[in-house]
């Protein structure tokens, strides 16, 4: 049974329909991140599942009830804010509090589960302060507090994280990590930030335009996206996609770039349909996925390239090449000495394995 | 060409600094002597108000307005507070000072509260018909007192408030809950909507929410609210008149008739030490707390 | 299902309805039906059609309140403009704003019924300002404008803005806040002078404050009573009066209460003309904002 289940949600807003028969399944235990751009509805589709918004169409589950008409605060969930929104009046406990208080619990059980909570969040100490005394990680751990105390069995996170600092970033999403893998309750967690999905989720479900895109372990998502959006939303520098038709000739499949030079032969793809003769496809590798020359063969097949490259983007850890093709540029990435090497060179010398290639319909966007 | 431009443009200000402060820039004199004759076109009425009512009334016949008093003496106070006559009594001002003392306090309560919860219900709780309402409430905050007065004097006569301090005091309460509530939903309004979103998760409870998380944010804005309420309804002088009958006449009603009814010889004095004394409380508040007085008469501005 | 979430802030707002519709909109109501009857002081109930608004229209003093409430108006213009003024100087930092500023605003705590008889002390011919213009020498000047009906309204005028400036000030004062700090500085680097700063960057950015101005003033001018009665009780002759005074006279001392509903309608028609640009223009933006 899954813990959170969708059926044909619809919101509109006015005459804007934000979600339309929106259908998806949450395990029990998943940490799942909702992935997408501002504006995806994403955030709203978290707002309907903590009741803050009310659905035009459609069925909401958590567990096994049917929660779609409950009120917020009977929907069995704890959410914490992109603002952490604590509540300035009242001091940390007071925070933790409120929730409990609400829920009639005997005051002795009230104090054991602040104290827990306070623990686990190392947040002891600041029981006393008021939000306003507090860093921003302090408070976002105070926003996680509330949640902890409910002791429910699903948590939602909206974007927590975008109002720190880098590096506070990159700490809290490791707690945060930690605590789900001591908890083991199940998360909904909205982020536009891939790189927050790609290390927290179990499972990721990109969304556009109030559509769910494709829904995945991080793996899947990266290296099987389902259509151009997912291909070209997940990964930085994005995916690299050319225009190419399909050539079946000679008991072979290949596809042959449009307008420039390079012919990327598909027999071992795995395909999801065939593709026919002559089909306009858009072909997609990422930049990361080349591999440099060092003497060694891969494993796989490989498409050997060597080009020019005009523009070099170095960044410590990785260079990114800007290859040449007669009509563009593709980006590879590169070690920087790699790089170093063969910056005054004429032409980069790469390996790009066909495995790794993607292969999507032109007009319809999907996976072939 | 560059490199110079950027050594030089230090030196260039400090040459103009330094001129600066040497030279009187006209305008600047221009500006505070405007400035500071408007300040004393608003200051004689005050002045004026002050110097008479501490001179006697040999004194003031002898026209020389802004003269200060000879012999200063309380005796126009004193008068003016226990014996001046407003029509038929002679009990000065201080009979009016009570009743718009028992006229403000009840009116304070019930405006406020209604208000308050008002602006609650509208701002953070959804409710379909709360936009036809907030068109109507604002639609109220502009209507004459003159189109509703006739039926308040005889809804008031209804439930026997009328001419009582209560009574005006309702009429109060009434004519301030469009223009307050708007007030309060702005505010409230302006309340993070991710605060009562976890408030909702959290608890739901309207009244728990209110008092427990939204009251305790309101400290300004009640602040601001208290003052607009205390000046106008202090201030007021139509709906006391109007609803004051014989008994609840708040003070500027008092004020008024004494200004008017000195029969014969009229005592200046008197009048001015009871004006003071009628406009000392609001007054007072806005000497004390400038600047929530100054957010409260903008943002009440359509009371007008 | 009830669910009490939904429940309690409608029951919240129960009071606020019941106000606005008894207090407010059956009030208006029900004056509206009174104007077309010929009640006096008792309310009659048969309905007599136009009757009293074409007394209204043919009634002289009614006609000179229309007339006294526009040059009310056009002359509280000048509290605008020297509101505008005042609020631009103040702006611009001179030593002691925080003096000026308290004494700009102070008459807006005070009673217009304290202001105005203040006032007419200070326009009392023989012992107010004129007689002390008089005392030094100038008996060119004549103060004592309450007296004719040709300067009446001048001196109330004058009241009103010194009541009121300092509230179009504080208006003014949030608007100027309101402008990006940098348009100065730019105008400075560009060698623009301050007038034309003035002139053809800051009025028209506040274009929209100086409506609200406007509004606010006319609806305020509509309401005028308090200063009417305190300065001259419409005197001399009549010759000061305006609708709201009209229409609480004709209730009190004419004790003809369809004749008052009657002026009292005008002056809610007024407003409404008033009000309405304004109310559009709100309601235009918010549909244009979602």
């Amino acid at each position: 049974m899954p813990a959170v289940e969708f059926r044909n949600i619809t919101k509109k807003y006015g005459a804007s329909t934000v979600l339309e028969k929106l259908n998806l399944k949450i395990d029990d235990g998943e940490f799942l991140v909702l992935l997408g751009p501002s504006g995806c509805g994403k955030t709203t589709l978290l707002n309907i599942l903590a009741g803050l918004l009310e659905v035009d169409d459609g069925e909401i589950y958590v567990g096994e009830r049917e929660v779609s008409n409950l009120d917020p605060k009977d929907r069995g969930l704890a959410m914490v804010f992109q603002s952490y929104a604590l509540y300035p009046t009242k001091s940390v406990r007071g925070n933790l509090k409120f929730g409990l208080s609400a829920r009639k619990l005997p005051s002795d059980q009230i104090k054991q589960r602040i104290a827990w909570a306070a623990k686990l969040l190392r947040i002891d100490h600041l029981l006393d302060r008021r939000p306003s005394q507090l860093s921003g990680g302090q408070r976002q751990r105070v926003a996680i507090g509330r949640c902890l105390v409910k002791q429910v069995d699903l948590f939602l996170f909206d974007e927590p994280l975008s109002n720190l600092d880098a590096k506070l970033r990159t700490e809290m999403r490791i707690e945060i990590k930690k605590l789900h893998n001591q908890l083991q309750n199940t998360v909904i967690y909205v982020t536009h930030d891939q790189v927050e999905a790609m290390t927290m989720a179990t499972k990721i479900a990109v969304m556009n335009k109030g559509i769910i895109q494709q829904v995945g372990t991080p793996d899947e998502i990266y290296d099987f996206p389902e259509n151009l959006f997912v291909a070209d939303f997940v990964g930085s520098p994005s995916m690299n996609m050319l225009d190419c038709v399909i050539d079946r000739a000679n008991d072979s499949v290949s596809a042959v770039d449009q307008c420039d030079d390079l012919v990327f032969e598909l027999n071992d793809y795995k395909w999801r349909q065939a593709a026919t003769n002559g089909q306009k496809v858009k072909v997609g590798f990422r930049p990361e996925h080349f591999l440099q020359l060092n003497g060694m063969q891969p494993a796989a097949k490989y498409l050997r390239l060597e080009r020019r490259a005009q523009f070099f983007e170095k960044s410590g850890r990785d260079a990114i090449a800007f290859l040449d093709l007669p009509s563009r540029t593709i980006a590879a990435r590169v070690d920087p000495p790699y790089a170093d090497r063969y910056r005054h060179e004429k032409v980069i010398p790469v390996l790009l394995p066909l495995n790794k290639i993607n292969v999507f319909d032109a007009e319809s966007g999907q996976r072939l | 060409m560059n490199g110079s431009s950027i050594i030089g443009l230090p030196s260039v200000l400090s040459v103009g600094r330094t001129r600066r402060r040497r030279r009187i820039r006209p305008h600047q004199i221009a500006i505070s002597i405007f400035l500071v004759m408007a300040a004393l076109f608003f200051c004689v009425p005050i002045y004026v108000i002050l110097v008479t009512s501490f001179k006697s009334m040999n004194e003031v016949r002898l026209g020389d307005i802004f003269a200060l008093p000879q012999r200063w003496t309380f005796a126009s106070w004193k008068y003016a507070w226990f014996a001046a006559c407003s029509g038929m009594r002679c009990d000065g001002v201080s009979g009016g000072f009570f009743n718009s003392l028992f006229i403000l306090l009840p009116s304070l309560v019930l405006s406020i509260s209604l208000s308050m919860l008002t602006g609650y219900a509208m701002a953070l709780w959804d409710v379909k018909w709360a936009n036809g309402l907030l068109f109507v409430l604002f639609v109220c905050a502009v209507v004459p007192f003159q189109i509703i007065m006739y039926p308040l004097i005889k809804i008031t006569g209804f439930f026997g408030i009328y001419g009582t301090t209560f009574g005006v005091a309702v009429v109060h309460a009434i004519l301030a809950l469009p223009i307050l509530t708007l007030i309060f939903r702005n505010f409230f309004r302006s309340i993070p909507g991710e605060l009562t979103a976890a408030a909702m998760i959290d608890s739901g409870s309207f009244w728990r929410i209110f008092f427990e998380i939204v009251l305790p944010m309101s400290g300004n804005i009640l602040i601001v609210v208290l003052i607009l309420q205390i000046t106008s309804v202090w201030n007021d002088f139509i709906v006391g008149l109007t609803f004051g009958g014989h008994d609840a006449q708040p003070m500027t009603v008092i004020l008024n008739n004494l200004a008017l009814s000195d029969t014969g010889e009229n005592n200046y004095s008197v009048d001015m030490a009871a004006a003071l004394l009628t406009a000392a409380p609001p007054l007072i508040i806005y000497f004390v707390l400038g600047k929530f007085f100054v957010q409260g008469i903008t943002a009440g501005a359509l009371k007008g | 299902m009830v669910r009490w979430s939904k429940v309690a802030p409608q029951l919240a707002l129960i009071p606020a309805v019941l106000v606005t519709l008894t207090a407010f909109a059956g009030a208006v109501g029900w004056t509206i039906y009174l104007s077309f009857t010929n009640t006096k002081r008792f309310p009659d109930y048969a309905l007599v059609g136009w009757k009293q608004y074409f007394r209204l229209f043919n009634d002289e003093l009614w006609i000179r309140s229309i007339q006294n409430m526009v040059i009310l108006g056009l002359g509280s213009l000048a509290s605008i403009v020297l509101g505008f003024i005042l609020a631009a100087l103040i702006d611009k930092e001179v030593r002691g704003e925080g003096i000026f500023r308290t004494v700009f605003l102070y008459p807006l705590a005070v009673s217009l019924i304290v202001t105005g008889i203040v006032w007419r002390w200070l326009f009392n011919p023989s012992v107010g300002v004129e007689n002390f213009f008089h005392s030094i020498g100038w008996n060119w000047l004549h103060f004592n404008w309450l007296a004719s009906p040709g300067t009446v309204m001048n001196g109330i005028i004058l009241a009103s803005v010194w009541q009121s400036t300092g509230f179009f000030m504080a208006l003014m004062l949030a608007g100027l806040k309101g402008i990006n700090p940098e348009i100065w500085k730019a105008a400075k680097l560009d060698g623009v002078s301050f007038w034309r700063v003035y002139l053809e960057i800051i009025i028209p950015m506040m274009k929209l404050t100086f409506l609200t101005c406007v509004i606010l003033l006319s609806i305020g001018v509509v309401k005028a009573y308090d200063i009417v009665v305190a300065m001259t009780n419409g005197g001399p002759g009549g010759s000061s009066f305006v609708p709201a005074y009209f229409a609480v006279n004709a209730y009190w001392q004419k004790e003809n209460l369809g004749y008052a509903s009657a002026a009292a309608t005008i002056m809610l028609v007024i407003t409404a003309l008033l009000f309405a640009p304004f109310l559009l223009f709100v309601l235009f933006r918010r549909r244009n904002a979602t």
